[in-house]
């Protein structure tokens, strides 16, 4: 019989060649199993995980008859509906420059520019028209979206109105730098309910040594100075910190620290994998350390669980609620086929990431979208036609890493991915037996 | 190598996330369809109507039971030819082979139902004839010949009657117009089995029925049916009378605006849904009607019915309290102590109200109309609540008991039926108390069972360890849920009990209470006969919750009997003014 379980102990080893493995194993004091299908996970008694270990068929059977059919898979040859996100670039441009910007300051290794109105609007119709009644979501990213703050006004209203005659509902994103927001701009995040991301790396000191102010200013003290009415009283909008990390500190609690000093409630981090200045991007040797300091970090976030905090260090929440789901995607996110990024002059991107990257052109807001380029873009993509995914565990859980850093750097940190979720697994066990209300009730407010 | 003798699946593989749960098989039918799940009152309300069992008796055919008055069409009639019925198929009873039929009827019934008899049922009108089980052939005609075929209401209950086990029945095709040849085959005979119904290792309703089967002929709300069914009897999806909402504000501290509002039944199929207007449901349905939604307006506006949880309108998002970020216990040896202290809990307040009860006038000595009804609710709604604790002590120490008989304890720890020393609620614990039904009483009756208070709190902290995948194969959750959901109720009653007594508490509270109420001295001979009664009811149910024999034990026969007379003592005592001295260190 092939042997098609996975099996590791602490630390992580490269996936064997051959069949695709259908089951993970991770021992430990509460064993666990990880059915690859259907991301099902479950704990076993000790004496059964053992011959599971040791290849026992029968243990095998008994397994999978126990625990059923995984649910299925999402089908690929039915047509895609029209995407119900998209990001506007309205602003190719940025008050601020960071030395690691894949954006390149928002010009994408093109010319600095705004995104004219009529683009963005032609972007809404097209959107809203293919909704068909669904939920929207209309994103604004840049470059720095407040420098086209017109275009960003007139399009939420011009949103909103087309909604109400579609009969459907949006929501709104941004993803700014912070340092910009007006009085106005403040009130237009509120009510609307804007999911604002706002990109800073941790206090002034780590902050600012990349992210600083054209002219030198601290980048942080400016951001957090506009920012403040909004963190104080959110009103309806919902705001998180994303942090990146270069190399040359991989630390991260310490900043999830400092931006909850700083008020936020939800915070993420991400490595750099691919930027102008290739001497941040993180090297192969870099990616033990970053699991290392990203354990660390989830292990001061249970702490403050146990004392009945909810959640704040957003890579653990997502992880822990698309586990609680079980969520099997065979897709790392979704650009390309729920949504789309449309360039300053009005071209199509498989997301915010590919702007201006012919490789990822899906099509004109003036000739439309090609639901033939999205089709062939992500049946390419899938992470069973990916190698080495192919035979990986994680794979439905990572969906194969973000596409656009994939094909320009290639997959460098899987095994800090599967670090992570092999962490977040025994993590999720944890949190079922302490606090599985926080998996179940609404994590939209953190205390 | 692993032991031959494997334990169950479920105590070797949990599933923990939602995917995972999702796939486990679990044993049962899920717990909507459970009779306690239904939200019917007055009438028994149906959760299925079982006539629709009774059309697939046979495996692979399914009828229809016709009542018409042209007896060409009435009968048994067939509907369908259903050869992908589970039962024809062996592998179906892989896990019951109890239910398995004969092997050999099995594969001639489905060689049959494959072949040209199956064919030829599928063309034509095809009524049951004759039905033969354990040598008895009963026809589906009025015995004299000539006479019409029976109705269907008959010819059904001519099935329903059948026994799981071996079936022959006969189908002959019938014109489908008076004059019309009727091609051959006119008659096909078929052995098979009655089907049966559930699975005798799961209950699981057989799979033959497809979702939404077994409910298919019940009236749905947008139905005049369901405003007046013809037979006042209806899905159980129609409640009578309902409680109104009750919480406003949400979040971890609701707040009950009313207290008479929230207990007051009101009618749930009410045509004024402004809430500022609802009154409460009359006692009859005839009085109730007027103010009822009509046939057109329950076509329309049948959305607007409120959704019904646990007896009471639900508006708004429904939160599940306290269970669900309680914190757990670590190990199942805490959680035995911790219910120890609790089944002791629930002994006292069972203790403190029975004495308070007898305190409240008996209202057959009153004369005063709205004075006797006080008191009759009174009397009723306490008694109520204190045998609802008695109903926990006992649930408390079951949980102990199964909890030790699964080995999950290191050492034996029940049965618990000491008397705790303080009762919790208020700003402190205090010590143990009898009392008569003073405003302070009742107060502190209140202050105990307060939502999120002492106790539901502590049972929240035993319901969400008793959700770990551990405690997963006791099904103990459902006993634990149930006491905190009876919290929140006896907290409501307490109340309304406030409420109903509140034109006496303060000025005049000899009106309902006895004056004087007193501790009866130990020495006196219907204290002796009561606390001897007393002493028996425990000794009989240390001995029986030791047993663990929870159910139909003759010791808890014994001492259920024993309560009835300790009763009757107790209202004599309470006619001479004195109540029964339970314990007597609580210096009242």
């Amino acid at each position: 019989m092939t042997q098609l379980i996975n099996v590791t102990g602490p630390g992580c080893v490269s996936p064997p060649p051959g069949p695709p493995p259908r089951i993970h194993l991770i021992g430990g004091e509460r064993p666990l199993a990880f059915l690859v299908e259907g991301s099902r996970l479950f704990a076993l008694e000790r004496d059964f995980f053992a011959a599971l270990e040791t290849g026992d068929p029968g243990a095998e059977q008994e397994l999978f008859a126990a625990t059923g059919a995984a649910p299925r898979q999402p089908d690929f040859d039915s047509r895609l509906p029209e995407p119900a996100a998209i990001s506007l670039n309205i602003s190719q441009s940025c008050n601020l420059s960071c030395s690691y910007c894949y954006a390149d300051e928002g010009r994408f290794g093109g010319r600095a520019r705004l995104m004219p109105l009529e683009v963005a609007l032609s972007a809404i119709d097209k959107l809203i028209d293919g909704a068909r009644g669904r939920r929207v979501t209309l994103g604004f990213i840049g470059g720095e979206p407040f420098l086209n703050r017109e275009v960003m006004y007139r399009s939420v209203d011009y949103a909103l109105e087309r909604a109400q005659d579609r009969g459907c509902t949006v929501g709104f994103s941004v993803t700014t730098n912070g340092t910009l927001l007006n009085r106005t701009d403040v009130s237009l995040l509120r009510d609307h309910g804007f999911a604002v991301s706002v990109s800073l790396d941790g206090g002034a000191r780590v902050n600012d040594r990349y992210r600083r102010a054209r002219g030198g200013a601290s980048g942080f003290q400016q951001a957090l100075r506009s920012l403040k009415p909004l963190l104080d009283n959110p009103g309806k909008a919902r705001i998180a910190a994303r942090a990146t990390i270069a190399r040359d500190d991989l630390r991260v609690a310490g900043r999830v620290n400092a931006l909850a000093d700083a008020g936020f409630i939800e915070i993420g981090v991400s490595p750099l994998r691919t930027s102008p200045d290739a001497s941040l991007v993180l090297k192969a040797g870099d990616w033990p350390r970053l699991l290392e300091e990203m354990i660390r970090a989830a292990e001061e976030e249970w702490q403050r669980i146990l004392r009945g905090h909810g959640f704040r260090f957003s890579n653990l929440a997502t992880a822990m609620k698309q586990l609680h789901a079980g969520s099997a995607k065979p897709l790392p996110c979704g650009s390309a086929a729920n949504y789309v990024s449309v360039s300053a002059t009005g071209g199509y991107f498989s997301c915010h990431r590919t702007i201006d990257d012919q490789r990822f052109a899906l099509g004109t807001t003036a000739a439309g979208l090609s639901t033939v380029a999205r089709e062939s873009f992500i049946k390419s993509r899938h992470v069973d036609r990916q190698e080495p995914c192919r035979t990986c565990w994680a794979r439905y859980l990572c969906g194969g890493g973000c596409h656009a850093e994939v094909l320009s750097a290639g997959r460098g940190g899987c095994d800090y991915i599967r670090g992570w979720l092999e962490y977040c697994l025994r993590f999720y066990d944890r949190l079922l037996q302490e606090r599985p209300g926080l998996l179940e009730t609404s994590q939209r407010r953190p205390k | 190598m692993r032991e031959k003798n494997v334990p169950l699946k479920s105590e070797k593989i949990f599933a923990l996330n939602l995917t995972a749960r999702a796939a486990v098989t679990v044993v049962g039918n899920p717990v909507t369809t459970r009779m306690e799940s239904g939200v019917s009152n007055c009438f028994p309300g149906l959760e299925f109507d079982h006539r629709n069992l009774d059309r697939r008796f046979f495996p692979g055919l399914v009828f229809d039971f016709v009542s018409s008055s042209d007896d060409l069409r009435q009968g048994a009639r067939l509907m369908q030819v259903d050869v992908s019925d589970p039962d024809l198929d062996p592998s179906t009873f892989a896990n019951a082979p109890e239910d398995q039929p004969d092997a050999n009827a099995q594969s001639q019934l489905a060689t049959a139902l494959y072949g040209d008899p199956g064919a030829a049922l599928a063309q034509g009108a095809w009524f049951i004839e004759s039905i033969s089980q354990g040598g008895k052939t009963i026809s589906l005609h009025e015995r004299a010949v000539g006479r019409p075929p029976l109705d269907g209401r008959p010819a059904w209950r001519l099935v329903r009657s059948l026994q799981p086990g071996p079936v022959r029945i006969v189908l002959v095709r019938r014109p489908t117009r008076q004059g019309e040849r009727v091609p051959a085959p006119r008659s096909i005979r078929l052995s098979g089995w009655r089907r049966r119904f559930v699975s005798s290792d799961t209950g699981v309703v057989s799979e033959a029925y497809m979702p939404g089967e077994l409910s298919q002929s019940l009236c749905s709300p947008w139905m005049h049916d369901f405003r007046d069914c013809a037979c006042t009897y209806w899905a159980s999806n129609h409640p009578d009378i309902v409680l109104n909402e009750e919480i406003v504000g949400g979040g971890e501290n609701p707040v009950t605006e009313n207290p008479l509002t929230a207990g007051t039944p009101i009618d749930w199929l009410r045509s004024d849904r402004w809430p500022a207007r609802t009154a409460a449901a009359e006692g009859t349905e005839g009085q109730n009607r007027a103010a009822q939604m009509d046939h057109y307006q329950i076509n329309r506006r049948w959305q607007d019915l409120s959704i019904v949880l646990g007896g009471r309108e639900v508006s708004r998002i429904f939160n599940a309290r306290e269970a669900d970020t309680a914190k757990t216990f670590a190990t199942a040896d805490d959680l035995a102590a911790e219910l120890v202290k609790l089944a002791e809990l629930e002994h006292l307040v069972s203790l403190e109200y029975l004495y308070a009860l007898y305190s409240v006038k008996n209202p057959a000595l009153v004369k005063d109309t709205a004075l006797q009804n006080a008191l009759t609710f009174v009397r009723h709604e306490l008694l109520g609540i204190a045998v609802s604790e008695m109903r926990h002590l006992r649930w408390a120490n079951q949980l102990i008991w199964e909890l030790e008989h699964a080995n999950l304890t290191t050492k034996p720890i029940g049965p618990s039926l000491g008397i705790a020393l303080f009762m919790p609620g208020g700003p402190t614990p205090r010590r143990r108390m009898l009392n008569g039904l003073t405003k302070e009483t009742l107060q502190s009756f209140i202050d105990v069972e307060q939502p999120s208070g002492t106790l539901d709190g502590a049972y929240a902290r035993v319901l969400a360890t008793l959700r770990q995948p551990k405690y997963s194969g006791l099904s103990l959750e459902q006993l634990a849920a149930r006491i905190v959901a009876d919290g929140m109720q006896h907290y409501s009653k307490f109340r309304e009990i406030q409420v109903i007594l509140k034109p006496y508490l303060d000025t005049n509270p000899s009106a309902y209470l006895q004056t004087p109420y007193q501790k009866a001295p130990v020495s006196h001979p219907g204290a002796q006969k009561a606390l001897k009664m007393y002493a028996e009811i425990i000794d009989d149910l240390t001995k029986a919750y030791k047993l663990g024999d929870m159910e139909d034990a003759h010791l808890i026969a014994d001492a259920r009997r024993k309560m009835f007379d300790l009763k009757a003592i107790a209202e004599e005592l309470a006619d001479k003014g004195l109540g029964i001295p339970y314990f007597q260190d609580d210096n009242a």
